[in-house]
């Protein structure tokens, strides 16, 4: 065809507006041409055939007109206020599609700090799965959906980590660590690990699963009455986390009594009346931050068989910045200016003991955390004063570098640091079997998959590896 | 805008004593005739009774042109004209009288030759008024003659082919410069000799080989403050603090330029006063700036990242791999033989099989399924 021929032929067969439908039509006239500029052949064997003439479908020359905030009515019933959310966030931690695992044992009181289970898959005790549950420290992000019940990997890191709890517990002191690491380092799962360690060995947790939930201004806040410098509460949090701690810790605190008097609790609690009591009296946000302070006066009592206590978060970065909440003056508030935001950076500072023992860890997030130069150099001074660095060679704040925060420093002056990194490869082996015994990955588990799947993920970071072997819908 | 010819031409076409202006011509135009040099265009004056008067002069320039003795014959007859003048005019005659005759038919073809070749230059040029844009006026700034100039009469090679052969003679031209005038550029090469000790300070300058160029009074200095010669660590310190983001942290180097005077020499002049200064400055113990950190936030460091050492593939390291691997393929052996091997393909395959047949129990199809929208559904390719 010649290229005038061709022109031709295309301006004759595209009318205006031409949608594919019409061209469609069209090609009766001219049906080895449908497609003007192609090297291959028609494959619809009955675009030879005449088509009936069938409607005429019109072709819309005008755009639609969209009215705003009018949303399509799909004929379904659209989900109530808070529906969505809640299934974004809802946990599962059990499939019964999924196979069960012959030979996966029950994680117990001391196993964790064993190193002969380092690189053993292992279940999570029915009791502490439901205390986990509600302190909330499964995440929706973790992939115990697709697993018939929940169990993890034990690595070598967490088998540190939990030997350096108890030492510290031997020790009557806490161990005040940061967890950081790379993004799906299993950083989180790490502190999941040391709560689970924690119910198993019948130690008060205080846990707050996203920290950015206290920083983000999406909760209540008052002033605490009579504080100088002025804090602020946040009663609703504050009683969901009373709530929470007192459902996971119900037997431990059902059997401690108090030995303070608290006269300025809504309710009198007697001296030796259980802290269960106690903390069944915050019935309502107003009171929930003088109970909860109540609480904590109690149990960081030396002696009178306290139990360690873990105090944990996940999501650090958000709690070392200025919040979102402003003062009645409309200054920004610092997150440290917030009450339950001090208390846990003054028990990771040290300022705070916690004298019956026990662990302050907070771990990073890389997901959606916040630049916090201080948080950076301060956990990067850290790792060189690990590393046996002199103190004159630690990393300093560039000169003139603005952004850096003294409050967040000095907190972070005297931690611990963890750093997170990908999982061995014996490691990576026993995950994947217990992944291809739940049937979940569809192949072999020897040494060159284990390998070629320990490679991709950058040297056993662990989601990545999840992410190349499971989340996959290859098959 | 004119040209030399052209003037020569004007001033020609007005001067009486030149023969053969036509009277045709000189009708249409004034009596005064043409300016030589005018910017207004020329108009056609009305047309005038018939006056003969203006044309006796041109007869009587071309009676002179034609027959010299006649004319001088008739000046003596003139009884105005003074005696000098006559005597001249006798001379004159008597000289022409004398000549032979083939010399005035000599003359007399000159004169012919001379009318039949200036004719074409003194004809006037007329303006046709009313054709679009002028399109017909002669651009006055050619010398030659425009008509029929761009028609291609068989005789040469076409624009393109000339253009061609330019380009060759250019090249050749080139190719000339480099066999016979390049070489002798060498007898100006001097040998590099590096910076002395104390020439710590490298000038930079700008030449647009003599043409005039805004940039080419610019005039650039480096240095490095180590170079300078006495200086100590914190006067090193507090120059590198003067100097502010002229100062390059990675390189370790001051780079300063001027272009404030006219001429370079002052540009350099002052950029070396200022050095002096400057090291003067440093040197001066009043105040050493110790309280001020070095400000390097002007600068970008680049890392350059260089493939590491470690992952170059060596013979130990392709050993260490194949061992690795001997040992990897060992360990799959003794995992097969024990039995502790897990596939995950065979514990799907096992669980299906215990698995118990799953009996779909029959369902009523449902009335408010619409059976159109159902076939509508694309059907999954097979």
């Amino acid at each position: 065809m010649s290229a005038p021929n061709c022109l031709r032929g295309c301006l004759v067969q595209r009318p205006a507006g031409g949608a594919a439908a019409t061209l469609l039509r069209h090609s009766t006239v001219m049906p080895a041409t449908a497609a003007h500029f192609s090297t291959s052949t028609p494959l619809h064997g009955n675009m030879m055939k005449p088509q009936k003439p069938g409607p005429k479908s019109k072709v819309l020359l005008v755009a639609k007109q969209w009215k705003k905030g009018k949303v399509a009515d799909r004929g379904g019933k659209s989900p109530l206020p808070g529906e969505r959310k809640a299934f974004r966030k809802r946990i599962l931690l059990s499939n019964n599609n999924a196979l069960p695992v012959e030979g996966l044992t029950y994680i117990g009181p001391g196993d964790l700090l064993d190193h002969k289970n380092v690189g053993k898959v292992m279940s999570i005790p029915d009791a502490a799965v439901d205390q986990l549950r509600t302190a909330e420290v499964f995440k929706p992000t973790q992939t115990w959906s697709i697993f018939r019940k929940p169990s993890m990997l034990v690595r070598s890191e967490t088998v540190d980590l939990l030997n350096r709890m108890h030492t510290a517990l031997g020790k009557e002191k806490a161990l005040r660590l940061v967890i950081a690491g790379d993004r799906i380092t299993g950083k989180s799962m790490l502190l999941l690990q040391a709560i689970t360690h924690a119910y198993l060995n019948d130690y008060i947790v205080i846990h707050i699963p996203e920290a950015q939930e206290l920083s983000i201004g999406a909760t209540e806040y008052a002033p605490v009455p009579h504080s100088d410098p002025v804090q602020f509460m946040q009663p609703n949090y504050v009683l969901k986390l009373i709530q929470a701690i007192r459902k996971a810790n119900e037997k431990l605190l059902a059997k401690m009594t108090t030995i303070y008097s608290h006269p300025d609790l809504p309710q009198n609690i007697p001296v030796s009346s259980p802290l269960l009591a106690l903390a069944n009296s915050a019935k309502e946000p107003e009171s929930a931050w003088i109970v909860f302070r109540a609480l904590f006066q109690e149990l960081t009592v030396k002696g009178h068989g306290r139990p360690p206590i873990l105090f944990s978060l996940d999501g650090l970065a958000h709690i070392m910045k200025m919040s979102e909440y402003r003062t009645a003056a409309f200054e920004p508030i610092h997150s440290h200016d917030l009450a339950l935001v001090r208390l846990f950076t003054d028990c990771l500072s040290g300022a705070v003991s916690l004298p019956n023992g026990g662990a302050v860890l907070a771990a990073m997030t890389r997901g959606n955390a916040p630049r916090v130069p201080s948080l950076d150099l301060a956990l990067s001074r850290r790792a060189a004063e690990q590393a046996g660095r002199h103190k004159n060679q630690l990393p300093q704040r560039p000169a003139f570098a603005k952004d850096y925060d003294d409050r967040v420093e000095a907190v972070l002056q005297t931690v611990e640091l963890l750093q997170l990194q990908g999982v061995s490869k014996p490691e990576a082996r026993s995950l994947m079997e217990y992944w291809a015994a739940s049937g979940v990955l569809r192949s072999l588990i020897d040494e060159a998959t284990v390998s070629e799947k320990w490679t991709l993920a950058g040297n056993g970071i662990v989601g990545e590896m999840e992410r190349a072997a499971l989340l996959t819908s290859r098959f | 805008m004119a040209s030399a010819a052209n003037t020569l031409r004007l001033c020609l076409r007005n001067r009486a004593q030149i023969p053969c202006i036509r009277p045709s011509v000189l009708k249409s135009q004034s009596p005064l005739g043409r300016r030589a040099l005018s910017t207004s265009a020329l108009r056609l004056a009305r047309e005038e009774k018939e006056d003969t008067s203006h044309l006796e002069p041109v007869f009587e320039f071309n009676k002179t042109w034609n027959s010299p003795g006649e004319f001088l014959k008739e000046h003596l007859r003139d009884e105005t004209i003074s005696p000098l003048e006559r005597q001249q005019a006798a001379e004159m005659l008597q000289t022409w009288e004398q000549q032979p005759e083939s010399k005035k038919r000599e003359i007399e073809q000159l004169r012919k030759d001379i009318v039949e070749k200036a004719g074409p230059l003194r004809r006037p040029v007329l303006i046709k008024r009313d054709s679009f844009w002028n399109a017909n006026e002669k651009d006055t700034d050619y010398v030659t003659n425009e008509f029929g100039e761009d028609d291609f009469e068989e005789d040469d090679i076409l624009s393109m082919g000339h253009g061609k052969l330019e380009e060759h003679r250019e090249a050749r031209e080139y190719a000339r410069l480099t066999v016979w005038e390049m070489p002798l550029l060498a007898k100006f090469a001097k040998p590099f000799v590096p910076p002395a000790d104390g020439e710590c300070l490298r000038f930079r300058y700008t030449s647009y080989l003599g043409e005039f160029h805004p940039a080419d009074r610019k005039v650039v200095v480096e240095f490095s403050p180590p170079d300078l010669p006495g200086l100590t660590r914190p006067q090193r310190r507090k120059l590198k603090l003067l100097a502010g983001p002229r100062y390059n942290p990675e390189k370790d180097i001051i780079k300063m330029s001027c272009e404030r005077f006219e001429h370079q020499a002052q540009n350099k002049r002052y950029l070396g006063d200022l050095v002096a200064k400057m090291i003067e400055t440093a040197k001066d113990p009043t105040d050493m700036f110790e309280d001020i950190p070095l400000d390097t936030r002007h600068h970008t460091f680049k890392a350059k990242p260089k493939f590491p050492k470690e992952w170059l593939m060596s013979e130990a390291r392709q050993q260490e791999i194949k061992a690795a691997r001997t040992n990897a393929m060992m360990l799959d052996e003794q995992r097969k033989t024990d039995g502790e091997m897990v596939d995950g393909v065979k514990v799907i395959t096992g669980a299906l099989s215990r698995a118990e047949p799953v009996v779909h129990e029959p369902v009523m199809a449902s009335r408010r399924s619409n059976p159109s929208r159902q076939q509508s559904r694309p059907q999954m390719r097979r």
